[in-house]
């Protein structure tokens, strides 16, 4: 895995570097699925461009009114740690916290997670959940895109050869939400998702009438999606068992898994249901805990 | 293309020549000359290469060197001072927190990191924390063991000496030896 390494100490320099490389300048973030993928073989590079070395995108600002901005480098340990991403954004918090374990939480980062496009992205099921948008950089300037518009496919995305992902933008939601990402794997640490699901619930003014539910799901479809139909079932309705039946049917129709060496189809499909199922309940109790309004 | 890098490990600077693509854990073990650190499934899962890098556990397989300049690296050789070993050292001792003793540097690191963190972890909180290092002895209840004593200050402050004493009366015994 021979390569040259490049080492820019500023998003400035950063992008005229892949100005002039591009496609084949690969972006190195916390390296922890990079240099395994490079090792295996799977990916190939000749040029290696470290943005560990610049400050300005390592941060998590909060803006009372606006949201919440991760910089590209913002690792998924301090995501974690974060007090207003673990008041505020459970679900993000809650999904960070269950990449590999403490090792692996300090060097890669919910960038690097995104711009991987895994399907099994732990941080994407919270982002999609949250509508965040990412603002991707490169020399000739600046564009903001939507996360549903972000993946391609299995490991592609719209970033542009001369693109870099600089920061992700969660957006103030109104209302009291309550959410969670549940992940199922063989065990609880260092783990690919077999299925992941976020689940929000949204509540405005009544606790009794759910005013928006959000499902999305990791590891069953090419890219991590939100099951849109599962999600109307809830909408503005008062939540009861067989209403939560019936979204984790549906749900689990809108994906389209594979078998592969960690699960089979039918296996993946039949724990959508389930994870469905303890999530939305946890996520409404967590939605009615929640006694601050217009959480951002 | 050989660069140069400066590795600050356990208080003292290397100046090393390395190629970009070397991984920190080859860097100490092959250029360095610590060999402490080990390598195990080298794809960040087994925690076995942990190290602590500005204050921060970090698989040292995923991490490449010379992304490490002018950072402060420490690695299980750095614990013990003026011959005394770490608490933690002493405590794996002490508790038998170890079989094969492959996945120990590993183990004490990332404990290291967890009461520099959170001097007064719960037994649960010390399970969490080191769900990412993995034993194939299956000596886990004995590395818990070995954590909580060492947390609350459970090492008997005579362990050293004791133990000094006794591997000197071993080789007093001449068993060993040619005749």
């Amino acid at each position: 895995m021979g390569f040259e390494l490049l080492q820019p100490r500023s998003l400035a320099e950063a992008l005229e570097m892949k100005k002039s490389y591009g496609e084949e300048a690969k972006v190195l973030a916390g390296g922890t699925d990079f240099l395994v993928l490079l090792k295996d073989q799977k990916l190939k590079a000749e040029v290696v461009m470290s943005l560990r070395g610049i400050r300005e995108l390592n941060f998590i600002r909060h803006e009372e009114g606006k949201g919440v901005t991760l910089g590209a480098l913002a690792t998924h340990g301090a995501v974690a740690a974060s007090a207003i991403i673990r008041q505020r954004f459970p679900d993000l918090a809650e999904a960070c916290a269950q990449v590999g374990a403490v090792q692996v939480q300090n060097l890669g980062t919910v960038g690097g997670n995104l711009c991987n496009a895994s399907p099994a992205a732990d941080a994407a099921p919270p982002l999609l959940l949250m509508d965040a948008s990412l603002i991707l950089a490169s020399a000739r300037g600046e564009r903001r895109i939507s996360i549903h518009d972000f993946f391609q496919g299995p490991r592609r995305t719209v970033l542009q050869a001369d693109e870099i992902l600089k920061e992700i933008f969660i957006p103030q939601i109104p209302g009291r939400r309550g959410a969670t990402y549940l992940k199922l794997g063989r065990r609880k640490a260092m783990e690919i998702a077999i299925v992941g699901i976020g689940v929000a619930i949204h509540l405005n003014g009544s606790d009794q009438v759910v005013s928006d539910c959000r499902i999305a799901l990791g590891s069953v479809a090419p890219t991590p999606l939100r099951a849109r139909h599962g999600e109307e079932i809830l909408r503005n309705q008062e939540i009861r068992d067989e209403l939560i039946e019936e979204a984790a049917e549906v749900a689990a129709e809108e994906a389209s898994p594979i078998s592969d060496v960690r699960a089979s189809r039918e296996y993946r499909l039949d724990m959508i249901r389930v994870l469905c199922r303890r999530a939305i309940p946890a996520a409404l109790a967590s939605a009615r805990g929640n006694k601050v309004e217009g959480l951002s | 293309m050989k660069r140069f890098v400066a590795l600050k490990v356990n208080g003292e600077e290397y100046d090393i020549d390395i190629e970009p693509n070397r991984l920190l854990l080859h860097a100490l073990r092959e250029d360095v000359g610590l060999t402490g650190t080990k390598e195990g499934c080298s794809i960040g899962v087994c925690g076995a290469c942990s190290v602590i890098v500005d204050g921060k556990l970090v698989s040292s397989c995923l991490t490449l060197a010379l992304a490490c300049q002018g950072k402060e690296i420490t690695t299980i050789e750095g614990l013990a001072k003026d011959g005394r070993l770490h608490p933690l050292q002493q405590a794996f001792l002490e508790y038998g927190g170890f079989q094969c003793g492959v996945c120990t540097p590993g183990q004490i690191m990332a404990a290291k990191a967890l009461l520099d963190a959170n001097p007064n972890p719960t037994e649960e909180e010390v399970k969490e924390w080191m769900s990412g290092n993995l034993c194939r002895c299956t000596g886990y209840y004995k590395i818990l063991e070995a954590v909580m004593a060492a947390a609350h200050n459970k090492i008997s402050s005579d362990f050293q000496v004791k133990h000094e004493r006794k591997t000197a009366k071993i080789q007093s015994l001449n068993v060993y030896k040619d005749s």
